[in-house]
């Protein structure tokens, strides 16, 4: 369950989708233009210090449970190297390519993918000096398993890696710990991992989420180890623990050695980072008001959040040429309930009658949203139109009661709307309701508000048309289209899981499994393609927006660039200050 | 007195224990799981099952009340494993006695946040109590004296403006227009005693203070005012008057004290509770004081957290109004405790 | 004839509303000399408390009107600044209320609001003003003054309340003291003893006393002179044997009916006056008793209703001063009046 929408939601709109987990997303389409050039005038030199003013608290320090996209992004270029990273380019194709971190190549893999080799690199360091070893990659990935006692955070490896009933590292018995040890292996500075299927987007994973990245089991205190960081990057947390609801000073690690690092994935020029977090309600408006009237030490500081539609107006002047509108890679749309909505024709018919248009204004228009064409985000890698959603965008009434008049059923036909209820999705209901009711259909709007996805996962529900959200976790649709179609981990006696419309097809599910069992990124693409249109034939969900990112920062910022190397948030590898 | 004193505790020890008895009740009655909230994205059953044990929310509720209410008396350890314990001491937390209880969202005890947070919203609480009495206690008194002039009349004007207020909106225009946009001041930022020095300490209090202050400062000359009016025509006030004392006399000595009785009830009260964190004041200005930790600690299905700030609001609550009965006692010779 | 102590005239006290003026007092005259008492009787809302309070210029800071003379010892009451007045205030003319409880602040001791009084005008040291509470204290009748000196005053009975305010009023042997319903919350056998202390202590002190009550009871006991008030006006004014044996206005046989046992004699009946008493912001036209008054068949003409009736001379003497038509009231009062409500008394004239 996405409960990363749950909280995004309730901090509200304004600073919602910073608060969302890991994503990678780009430019991919070239109807969708965006203006995330860099614009630096001054040189970029190392020095000075950057302000980073943040409008929310992460979960958590420890590089095995961050999901946070922006804390997964911003750390894997300070402070938490992987094995592999995404080259800061803003060219989406290019910034989907791993290059090698840790690591001296990108992996090697078996024949069926399902089996990885990565060899390390030489002197590569933790922060208090000592060497970064294989076993350490093999203790980092372990902890992923003590979910009974560290909560949270991606947990993919629990399903491909080749071990069985593995509770972790903390109380695993020997037999128990002797398995594991046979799924990664180390042997001198090669890690090899075994997996119990293919997975061709691994390295993929390993960019983007830390969950792999190494662990030094001398500094583990399980639950404890939460907030404290052991660097192996160029920066290194001020007094090793990072404050929850204030942030941390990131200083120079002097442990960090730039001949072990690639010069595309961090530049690393500022020689302080100062993370200020504001936790308040409040805090979007308050940081964007900062930002913009750029003063004292605000003139070197980056945003994190994006301008709420309240200072859309105050963006002008020298203001406007420190603002940048792109993509984010978070989309939104709807899902009818396949328990309740079986016939396919009043499905079609719902989704013709959609207003995208209508909705991305009620969402706040251009600087806020942009139209969806598909569930898959641009930046995700093989991204297409979904065909079956090509007709136009403003919602075709006749069309739509034309086919609900073919479907056989009585009309109107009522339906039942379930959101989660914020000023916004109040908007987009009712534009929603308006073609909805004119096509034939009897819409019965449902606001829910804490509770919502737990009610919307629940198999029997009143609920007939439903809205949700979500991000890639990797720019690979693998990450979008099984965990919210695939009836086989979502299912069980009691949920739906994530597949909140229940939707279940074996024909999907015969595709889903050809891109499991790929072997190559292209093949896989090529698969999950086929399974999007099997999507949209079914209409098991009908797109409406993707969000847009519309940043600022500070006059004294140089080389800001958004990338989808970095899920579209600004892209600390390249940023510095003038000093 | 003393005695008296004691019964109270007592008393209000037993409410503490009933009011997080019903905070166990209503957390466990509203539909959403900690757990899955938690667990995170693509979590099955399974996983989930695993999260609200390392949660703790697995036992049954009334045990888990218990158990709280044991580690009160006699101290906690989280993970409760004894095993683990041995194994791998390192991963276990003592919470020692009394232990208010352990939130996994922070990964800290609630002890060690409540302590945390309470001199933050203390700090704020404090500066801005001394600010709305002093300025509600005087121009309450300056509006009484001044009934129906244009002076009374502009001062119930603007506590009306700053009630219409809300104090975000007031926070916010004080950050927004003195801090960034006129640069009059810094932008605030916590800071102790120890780091700032007391007027580092103070200056960064001032605008969230002020906030605070504001609001209460209208109610407070308001409520002065009557209270001084209302004295003004007591049977006393004539007689003070015909023995010929000044004006001055008659309304600092006869007057305010009779005003002061009701005063200090709600002094004592408000004060308590804005010990209890400032809510949307923190918030504004991103004091991380007891405010804030309630705030997150609702959004994120924080139980211990709750029950912690349940039990400290509580407490503030009950010692001040004991504070204030025994404070009524010496200003008005008419109370006898017994 | 010398100067008398206090001689007031012309007093009008108007309260401008928002509905109009409220004359609570409207051109009241009369005089009082050294040593004796001026009783003042009316129902409430007929002005003998907002007349006096305007001796003590309590009226002062408020917006009320007060205007004519009020002569203490040849001073001009109403042209002193309110510095000057202030210093009259319990040092010249003292006042004692009604309900002693209320009239007490609860919060300090009894000897510390007497004490107050006296270092108000006297420029001593705690002490002495403590030895002078405690004397005044004792003079009042207070057992163990100098134990009873710090307790507070809810710790007191009634009646040694109003006696230790009593100690107020004359700590500084004012010249005048007014007393305003000094007995009325009182007990009936605490009344007595607290009138009797009056007395008492009015012949040491010599000091005029204005007592204000609607029992004209009282006044026989304590009064040299009664003024009658009605709706902010003397309606009628003279000695007291002449007004209660004598009384010509219908307002003050009405009073005299409701006095409890005039002689003791149990046949006699209480008759309450009809009607309520007047509104002030629009007064009846005429003599403003005409609505609630038994009498007027003996006024021809509408004469009650359209003229208002002159303060004049009565009938039995220059002194008695009474605001009636009515052609020979005397002849009225013992026809009518008397048998109804004392009929031993008339067999005694």
């Amino acid at each position: 369950m996405p409960n990363y929408l749950k909280r995004m939601f309730a901090v509200g709109a304004a600073g919602a989708l910073a608060l969302s987990l890991a994503a990678c997303g780009g430019d991919g389409d070239s109807d969708n233009p965006s203006s995330g050039e860099s614009s630096d005038s001054a040189e970029a030199t190392a020095g000075g210090t950057l302000y980073y003013l943040q409008h929310y608290p992460f979960e958590s320090a420890d590089p095995q449970r961050i999901y946070y996209g922006l804390e997964l992004a911003n750390f894997r270029r300070t402070i938490y190297r992987g094995l592999v990273a995404f080259p800061v380019t803003e060219d989406p194709v290019e910034a989907a390519k791993p290059v090698a971190d840790l690591a001296t190549d990108t992996g090697t893999p078996n024949e069926d993918a399902s089996e990885w080799s990565f060899t390390l690199k030489d002197g590569i360091k933790w922060e208090d000096g000592s060497d970064i070893t294989c076993e350490d990659f093999a203790y980092g990935a372990s902890r992923v398993f003590a979910n009974d006692l560290i909560t949270g955070g991606p947990n993919y490896i629990l399903s491909y890696l080749d071990v069985k009933d593995y509770p972790g590292p903390y109380k695993a018995t020997e037999a128990q710990q002797a398995a594991f040890d046979k799924a990664i292996t180390c042997d001198g500075k090669t890690i090899t991992y075994h997996f119990n299927k293919p997975w061709a987007d691994f390295p993929l994973a390993a960019a983007s989420l830390s969950m792999m990245d190494p662990y030094k089991k001398d500094f583990d205190e399980g639950a404890k180890s939460t907030w404290k960081v052991l660097a192996n990057g160029p920066y290194k947390v001020e007094g090793g623990v990072w404050d929850k609801n204030k942030g941390a000073t990131l200083v120079r690690n002097d442990q960090y050695d730039a001949a072990t690092d690639d010069p595309s994935l961090r530049e690393a020029l500022p020689d302080t980072i100062e993370y200020q977090i504001n936790p308040s309600d409040t805090s979007v408006e308050l940081i964007i008001d900062r930002v913009i009237a750029d003063a004292g030490n605000d003139q070197y500081a980056v945003a994190a959040p994006t301008i709420p539609p309240t200072r859309y107006s105050q963006i002008q002047g020298p203001a406007k040429d420190r603002a940048v509108l792109t993509d984010s890679p978070y989309n939104f749309y709807l899902l009818p309930n396949f328990k309740s909505m079986t016939n396919p024709d009043v499905r079609k018919a719902l989704a013709a009658a959609v207003d995208i248009e209508g909705v991305v204004k009620a969402r706040g228009g251009e600087y806020a949203a942009t139209t969806a064409e598909s569930i898959v985000n641009f930046g995700v890698g093989g991204y297409q139109d979904n065909p079956a959603f090509a007709g136009p965008n403003t919602g075709d009434v006749e069309a739509a009661k034309a086919l609900l008049e073919g479907s056989g059923e009585k009309m109107p036909y009522p339906i039942t709307f379930t959101y989660s209820k914020t000023d916004t999705n109040d908007k987009i209901a009712a534009v929603l309701k308006e073609n909805w009711d004119a096509a034939g259909f009897e819409t019965k709007l449902d606001p829910l508000t804490d509770t919502y996805y737990d009610v919307i996962s629940k198999p029997e529900k009143e609920s007939d048309v439903m809205m949700a959200g979500w991000g890639a976790d990797w720019p690979s649709a693998m990450t979008v289209i099984p965990p919210l179609f695939d009836s086989r981990p979502n299912f069980s006696s009691t949920t739906c899981g994530q597949d909140y419309g229940c939707y279940q097809d074996a024909d999907f599910e015969k595709i889903v499994d050809q891109a499991a069992n790929s072997t190559d990124i292209d093949e896989q693409n090529g698969y999950l393609q086929q399974a999007d249109e099997k999507l949209g034939e079914d209409t098991a969900y009908i797109p409406l927006y993707v969000l847009k990112n519309y940043y600022i920062r500070g006059s004294k910022v140089t080389g800001y660039v958004v990338t989808p190397s970095t899920s579209m948030y600004p892209d600390l590898g390249a940023i510095g200050v003038e000093h | 007195m003393i005695a008296y004193a004691i019964r109270r505790l007592l008393i209000g020890a037993l409410l503490i224990l009933a009011l997080t008895f019903v905070t166990y009740v209503l957390f466990f009655a509203v539909p959403s799981d900690p757990a899955k909230q938690a667990c995170g994205k693509n979590c099955n059953e399974e996983q989930i099952e695993q999260t609200r044990i390392a949660l703790g929310y697995d036992q049954p509720w009334i045990t888990q009340w218990t158990e709280f209410l044991k580690g009160i008396v006699q101290g906690r350890q989280y993970p409760a494993d004894e095993e683990l314990r041995a194994n791998n001491p390192k991963l276990v937390t003592d919470c020692e006695a009394p232990c208010l209880g352990f939130s996994f969202v922070n990964q800290q005890t609630v002890n060690k946040i409540l302590s945390g947070a309470l001199p933050i919203s203390a700090s704020i609480a404090i500066v801005a109590l001394v600010i709305w009495v002093t300025g509600g206690v005087l121009f309450g008194i300056l509006a009484a004296m001044t009934k129906g002039s244009f002076l009374d009349r502009g001062l119930v004007g603007l506590t009306l403006i700053a009630y219409a207020f809300p104090s975000f909106f007031i926070g916010k225009f004080l950050i927004t227009y003195v801090s960034i946009k006129w640069g009059l001041v810094d932008y605030p930022a916590y800071q102790t005693i120890a780091d700032g020095g007391f007027f580092g300490w103070l200056s960064a209090l001032f605008l969230p203070a002020l906030t605070l202050a504001l609001l209460y400062m209208a109610g407070y000359v308001r409520i002065t005012r009557s209270y001084v009016l209302e004295s003004l025509g007591e049977d006393y006030i004539r007689t003070a008057k015909s023995k010929g004392v000044t004006q001055r006399v008659l309304v600092s000595k006869h007057a305010l004290r009779a005003a002061l009785t009701p005063l200090v009830t709600l002094i004592g009260l408000d004060f308590a509770t804005l010990l209890g964190g400032a809510l949307i004041t923190e918030n504004v200005f991103a004091y991380n004081g007891l405010g804030v930790i309630a705030l997150q600690a609702f959004a994120a299905d924080d139980l211990p957290t709750m029950v912690g700030l349940v039990i400290l609001v509580g407490t503030f609550v009950i010692v001040a109004n004991i504070i204030v009965d025994i404070l009524y006692a010496v200003i008005d010779p008419r109370v006898r405790l017994g | 004839m010398s100067n008398p102590l206090l001689s007031v005239v012309d007093l009008k006290v108007h309260f401008p509303t928002n509905d109009g003026i409220v004359k609570a007092t409207d051109g009241l005259s009369y005089t009082l000399e050294r040593g004796k008492t001026l009783g003042i009787v009316g129902e409430s809302g007929s002005g003998k408390s907002v007349s006096s309070s305007a001796i003590m210029g309590l009226h002062r800071g408020t917006n009320a009107h007060v205007s004519g003379q009020i002569l203490l010892d040849g001073v001009d009451l109403l042209q002193l600044s309110n510095e000057d007045m202030r210093k009259h205030r319990g040092k010249e003319v003292a006042m004692i209320f009604q309900d002693p409880l209320s009239a007490m602040h609860p919060y300090y001791t009894v000897g510390n609001q007497i004490g107050e009084a006296y270092r108000v005008h006297h420029d001593v040291s705690k002490k002495a003003a403590r030895a002078r509470t405690i004397e005044m204290l004792e003079r009042v009748g207070i057992p163990q003054p100098d134990r009873r000196v710090d307790d507070y005053p809810h710790q007191f009975s009634g009646g040694m309340r109003q006696r230790a305010m009593i100690a107020m009023g004359l700590i500084n042997n004012p010249a005048l003291l007014i007393a305003d319903e000094p007995t009325t919350a009182l007990d009936v056998t605490v009344q007595a003893q607290i009138l009797d202390l009056l007395q008492d202590l009015q012949r040491d002190f010599d000091a005029g006393i204005i007592i204000i009550t609607h029992d004209l009871g009282v006044v026989a006991e304590m009064a040299d002179d009664v003024l009658v008030m009605y709706a902010g006006r003397a309606v009628e004014y003279g000695t007291t044997k002449e007004i209660l044996t004598h009384p010509e206005m219908p307002y003050t046989w009405g009073l005299i009916s409701s006095i409890p046992d005039v002689a003791g004699d149990t046949s006699a009946r209480l008759i309450p006056i009809p009607g309520n008493p007047p509104s002030l912001l629009q007064p009846p036209t005429g003599c403003a008793f005409h609505p609630r008054c038994t009498h007027r068949d003996k006024v021809p003409g509408n004469l009650c209703v359209t003229t208002l009736p002159e303060l004049v001379p009565g009938q039995r003497s220059e002194g008695h001063l009474k605001r009636c038509h009515i052609p020979d009231p005397d002849a009225v009062y013992e026809r009518e009046v008397l048998p109804e409500i004392a009929p031993d008394l008339v067999e005694e004239r």
